[in-house]
């Protein structure tokens, strides 16, 4: 039998951003598959060799587009791990807000783009005009809707404005009505019954060796969730359930677990708990300072060290590994991208042997971000 | 068991890296390039089953590149970092992509972007970069600037006429 090559990407609408697969098929079958980073890579790691530390957190935003809140977090937990500073608790929770709405924000993006590659484009007009609700919160907290430059180490740039937490609730209980839209359009559609289940499988055994985390894991059946297994920010104080297969509340158990319908349903499941989560921010937000006082921003004088600091993005685990010898730039940045494992190794051991038809669904449900694995 | 303790017990020496933010406790260990692998094999089995990242740091004052091998146990919550250093001038160092699959994923960006050569790994070559024949460009002593002027300012800028 002949095999031919099929390339998806870098420019197709199967594909989630810029980023090729290279496909062998025989018939409409995969035999051998690659992935092919590298249309978006500007060199973040070098550019911030060559940028003091505080200039950084205007540029790391980028490196995850649809989430990039998680960047400077995590940077900015790096850092302050490296200080030695103690933030302020008010900090904390704003922090913990911001990256709650932007998890909701991403996984609306995810949940239409999933929905877009099954041929249902309704959802996907739908969802992305929702997230513009979140983008609208966005501007008005920190002046920008997609890369924010806001969670600075030793807090957040400013405070919250006057009205912010009441606008945010109106919107959380906007989108909690617009739940059971996507509920009927999607989860009760006969097409994501037929075509979803059993498709994409990583198999729980595997998965941790090789080194799928997030959503695509507790897909698998895991209950992991570095916000419960490495917490930080306000985390620690607030109730919320890490939804896992097979424990998918009302969602019929369909599959085995692992594939691309079960890791839908535990990010649409994410959103409400991410929802519960800002309802509790609202309650509880204590009154203080939004910062440490920070010293010069040109002269930072960052001690000699290494420093680990780890979120949990909407893609999985997102961590900066931060290297200073004493300067006034960091010596070596390292990230840690949640798509850098599930987005090379793992689709090019899973799409052996799928459909073509299925590989853009396999893409988008694992939700690969191509900027933030090449950098 | 404890990691300390098991890490004593294989005679790493190691210490506490400061964590704010986050809250649980990561190693800095020193090994050697000979017993990395059999180290990884046992922290594997004694539970450290998710490898995190594999890291370059380029310490050019030293002489050495650095390799970070960064593991966290999901049971006993606990992030360990092994720490090989290899010389610059002859940066060669043994695949361990067979102990968990995306170190082939790693290595071939290091050997990209440091010209680390990992010995056992065939899928070295290009991966992000595109026809890349300049020196690796994350090694410290690669100037970006010079690297730009050299092959970007020799380009004419393109004539976009009269506008008629």
């Amino acid at each position: 039998m002949k095999e031919y090559e099929l390339f998806i990407g870098p420019q197709h609408v199967g594909i989630t951003g810029n980023f090729l697969v290279h496909l062998w098929v025989d018939g409409d079958t995969v035999v051998k598959a690659e992935a092919h980073p590298g249309y978006l890579h500007r060199g973040f790691e070098k550019l911030m060799e060559r940028r003091t530390w505080y200039m950084n957190v205007a540029l790391i935003p980028r490196i995850c587009v649809p989430e990039p809140d998680v960047n400077e977090a995590a940077y900015a937990m790096a850092v302050e791990s490296l200080m030695d500073w103690e933030i302020p608790e008010r900090a904390k929770y704003i922090r913990t807000m911001v990256l709650e709405m932007a998890r909701i924000g991403a996984h609306l993006f995810g949940l239409g783009g999933h929905a877009g590659s099954l041929g249902l484009y309704t959802v996907s007009h739908w969802t992305i005009g929702d997230r513009d609700y979140i983008l609208d919160l966005f501007e008005q907290l920190t002046g920008a809707r997609i890369y924010h430059i806001y969670i600075f180490p030793g807090g957040v740039r400013w405070d919250i404005p006057d009205g912010f937490l009441r606008k945010l609730e109106k919107v959380l209980n906007y989108l909690e009505r617009r739940l059971e839209f996507y509920d009927n359009i999607l989860f009760k559609n006969k097409i994501v019954f037929e075509r979803t289940p059993g498709i994409g499988v990583i198999p729980k055994d595997k998965a941790i060796e090789w080194g799928v985390t997030g959503p695509n894991l507790r897909a698998c059946g895991y209950e992991y969730d570095i916000r419960k297994l490495d917490p930080y920010a306000a985390y620690p104080d607030l109730d919320f359930e890490i939804p896992h297969y097979p424990d998918l509340g009302e969602f019929d158990v369909l599959s085995d677990g692992g594939d691309a319908y079960t890791r839908l349903v535990i990010r649409r499941l994410e959103i409400e708990q991410s929802i519960n989560i800002l309802r509790q921010i609202i309650k509880k937000m204590p009154s203080g300072d939004y910062t440490l006082k920070r010293p010069n921003p040109l002269a930072w004088k960052v001690p000699e060290g290494y420093a680990y600091a780890r979120v949990e993005s909407s893609k999985g685990e997102y961590g900066y590994l931060v290297v200073s010898d004493g300067g006034k730039m960091p010596y070596r940045v390292h990230v840690r991208g949640p798509s850098y494992t599930h987005g090379v190794n793992v689709i090019e051991t899973i799409l052996k042997g799928a459909n073509i038809a299925d590989v853009s669904q396999i893409l988008f449900s694992l939700d690969i971000c191509p900027p933030d694995l090449e950098r | 068991m404890n990691t300390q303790v098991l890490l004593e017990n294989l005679g790493i020496r190691c210490e506490r890296l400061k964590v704010k933010g986050n809250t649980v406790p990561r190693y800095m260990c020193h090994v050697d390039s000979e017993s990395i692998e059999s180290i990884i094999e046992k922290l594997k089995s004694a539970g450290f089953k998710h490898f995190v990242a594999l890291t370059c740091v380029d310490w050019i004052k030293d002489g050495e590149f650095e390799l970070l091998y960064h593991l966290f146990s999901y049971e006993s919550r606990e992030d360990v970092f092994l720490s090989v250093r290899i010389p610059r001038d002859a940066p060669i160092m043994k695949t361990l992509r067979h102990l968990f699959p995306q170190i082939e994923t790693y290595e071939r960006e290091i050997h990209e972007m440091f010209g680390v050569e990992f010995e056992g790994n065939d899928r070295l070559g290009e991966f992000i970069l595109e026809d890349w024949d300049d020196m690796p460009p994350m090694r410290k002593d690669f100037d970006t600037e010079e690297y730009a002027k050299r092959k970007y300012y020799s380009v004419p800028l393109v004539d976009e006429g009269d506008g008629k």
